[in-house]
């Protein structure tokens, strides 16, 4: 949807692909021509590169974008898209296989000069290497696969007694996930925050950072809520981790649209944890703050084209604040969940921008990832931000499924998150919250009432004993909701 | 008719008679409802006060009032009691239900087996983390319900546990 926008601005055609399960999708329907790319398991559809580049060679398309996820972070399968004679939009494969092994990019960041927290430089041999290095390292430490990112795989470990355990699983998902079950330690960063700097790179050397994201907001190493700038961020940081981020992006000769991860500890000291070398789902709010359109810029880039404008032209202004609405249960601990969009209303106005591909009958399926819409809110400044990213929540429904919606209303009140005050344990000490959001004597009344009548509807609809016609009437009703 | 209804922590009485009015606990309520997405949204006024209710999800039955989720319940009085009666559990017997909805990677059991309470039982990959699913009690395998490599939707049933001494 994101980049079909972006491609119909600049009057590029749009060729999109689907898996049986997404027939229906909105990005089938924007997309000037669809191919279908065969059944909703990801193998077989979203991660089939032969396929892929088959459809762009039949559709004649120039170039190939891989969006954010599946075979965004594939190094194949961008040289797959070269060796047939089309632009990939985004880094080539050899630089995205220098960054994608991260034990690779961890050497590679300390030999231009940047701070990366202590742990191995190469992947483990076996567990008890891994036992070694921890007792080496101290624990806490982080187990983490070497072949990807994205929280797959990866496990904190707070004594050698979790270890054996963590290797089991850890190595599993990795080797689900990314085909690889190399892990590597590293020491584990307590009170840390999650920021990450955008940068930007051209192919005739020029590349700049467009200011850092705070991500700290996540669960299970997932991010949930983020914001621009950083609420811990202040220009001398700012400036220090956009120099470290050019540094690596200068030493793996990066081209294109990428993020530089890391991690800041409470004194401000940060050490560097990986590249992202593709799009970030969060990557709206450096477009906000920025105004810059970086899908556009990837595009232009990918042609051949020089950076339209130099590091002292990029102005920061106000501040942003994403939520990531998910098909999860957040009362629930944020189990999974499935369902149809029953009723949907999408936020809007002043300061507020939905990325979003629901419609009413939607089918969310455990198929894919769980991100329903992204909520943006800016503001001349964080607390105008914040405000339009309540009132925002407040006119938002999407009814059908459980969300994490309720989460999002809590935290954007929450004292601390509003002070700024949260690093990467914030929503393990801030959810559930102690005490619910609490309606008036009028909302209970009006729930109840509600609550009555939804039952009776529900009764109603229920096909009953009598032949007359009730099993017709409720089809008659099931057709019209 | 009168429904046992909570919202919350709160319990209420709900008495809708059959020209439509309501009479809440001790007082009769002057609600004007529209309804506003069939048998999803309603707008309620009282006394002014404008309130938006959609039921977010049918069950267990979550509510947004105004922006805030509340989970509710309404059973009718007949049925709020019979299901007081019929809800002594039936002891001994735990069925093992999938958490959420996933990939069954592993079972680690085989009916008959006897299995110590916190045992692994099986492998739930979902939302691309393993999860190990243990057992809720001691006791006996009488039925697996899904074998390793099946998708599961949450809350469906994986296996059932006879407790033992």
């Amino acid at each position: 949807m994101r980049i079909i926008r972006a491609c119909h601005e600049l009057g590029i055609r749009a060729v999109a692909v689907f898996s049986d399960a997404d027939r229906g999708a909105l990005h089938v329907r924007l997309a000037d021509e669809a191919y279908p790319i065969g059944p909703a398991a990801p193998r077989e559809s979203y991660l089939a590169i032969g396929k892929l580049v088959a459809v762009a060679r039949r559709a004649e398309c120039d170039a190939v974008h891989p969006g954010y996820g599946f075979l965004a972070e594939n190094a194949d399968f961008a040289d797959a898209v070269r060796d047939a004679g089309l632009v990939f939009v985004g880094p080539p494969g050899e630089v995205q296989r220098r960054l994608g092994e991260k034990t690779q990019a961890r050497r590679l960041a300390r030999d231009a000069g940047v701070p990366v927290a202590d742990g191995t430089l190469a992947p483990l041999r076996d567990l008890d290497q891994a036992r070694r290095e921890a007792k080496r390292i101290g624990y806490p430490v982080m187990l983490k696969a070497a072949a990807g990112g994205g929280g797959k795989g990866m496990r904190a470990v707070g004594s050698a007694a979790e270890l054996d355990a963590a290797w089991r699983l850890s190595s599993g998902e990795a080797a689900g996930a990314f085909g690889s079950e190399a892990l590597f330690v590293e020491k584990l960063i307590e009170h840390a925050r999650h920021v990450e700097m955008q940068i930007l790179a051209d192919a005739h050397g020029g590349a700049v950072w467009l200011g850092e994201r705070d991500c700290s907001i996540q669960r299970r190493n997932q991010k949930l809520i983020e914001e621009s700038p950083g609420p811990s961020v202040d220009d001398a940081l700012r400036e220090r981790l956009g120099d470290a981020a050019l540094r690596i992006v200068r030493s793996a000769g990066y081209v294109n649209a990428g993020t530089v991860e890391f991690l800041v500890d409470e004194r401000g000291s940060f050490s560097f944890l990986e590249v992202n070398t593709r799009l970030q789902v969060e990557h709206p709010l450096t477009e906000l703050v920025t105004g810059l359109d970086i899908v556009a810029l990837q595009l232009r880039i990918a042609a051949g084209e020089p950076l339209p404008f130099a590091q002292g032209d990029v102005r920061c202004r106000g501040a942003a604040i994403e939520l990531r609405v998910t098909a999860e249960d957040a009362p629930r601990g944020f189990v999974p969940a499935t369902g149809r969009i029953a009723l949907l209303r999408e936020p809007a106005g002043p300061g507020v921008r939905v990325d979003s591909g629901l419609f009413e009958g939607l089918a969310v399926t455990s198929d894919y990832d769980p991100l329903l819409m992204k909520v943006i809110a800016h503001g001349v400044d964080r607390n105008e931000a914040l405000a339009r990213a309540r009132r925002a929540v407040r006119e938002t429904i999407v009814a059908g499924l459980p969300t994490s919606l309720a989460f999002h209303a809590h935290v954007l009140d929450e004292p601390d998150f509003v002070a700024g005050r949260y690093d990467t344990g914030y929503v393990a000490t801030h959810w559930p919250p102690r005490t619910p959001a609490e309606l008036d004597e009028s909302q209970i009344t009006a729930a109840a009432l509600v609550a009555v009548l939804a039952a009776r509807r529900r009764a109603a609809r229920r096909p009953v004993a009598s032949p007359d016609g009730a099993w017709s009437r409720a089809g008659r009703e099931e057709a019209l909701r | 008719m009168i429904y046992e209804v909570s919202v919350g922590e709160r319990r209420l009485r709900v008495d809708v008679a059959s020209d439509g009015r309501f009479q809440v606990d001790e007082h009769i309520v002057a609600a004007e409802i529209a309804e506003t997405a069939r048998g999803r949204q309603w707008s309620v006024r009282i006394a002014g006060r404008s309130h938006e209710v959609t039921v977010l999800t049918h069950d267990p039955v979550r509510l947004l009032v105004d922006g805030r989720e509340a989970e509710a319940s309404a059973l009718d009085e007949r049925t709020a009691a019979s299901a007081r009666g019929a809800s002594a559990a039936r002891g001994g017997r735990h069925e093992l239900r999938a958490p959420m909805p996933g990939l069954l990677k592993t079972v680690h059991v085989a009916e008959g087996d006897v299995i110590e309470r916190d045992a692994p039982m099986m492998t739930l990959e979902a939302m691309k983390m393993e999860n190990e699913l243990l057992a809720p009690a001691r006791g006996r395998v009488v039925r697996l319900a899904v074998s390793a490599g099946t998708k599961v939707e949450g809350g469906a049933i994986l296996a059932v546990l006879e407790e033992s001494e």
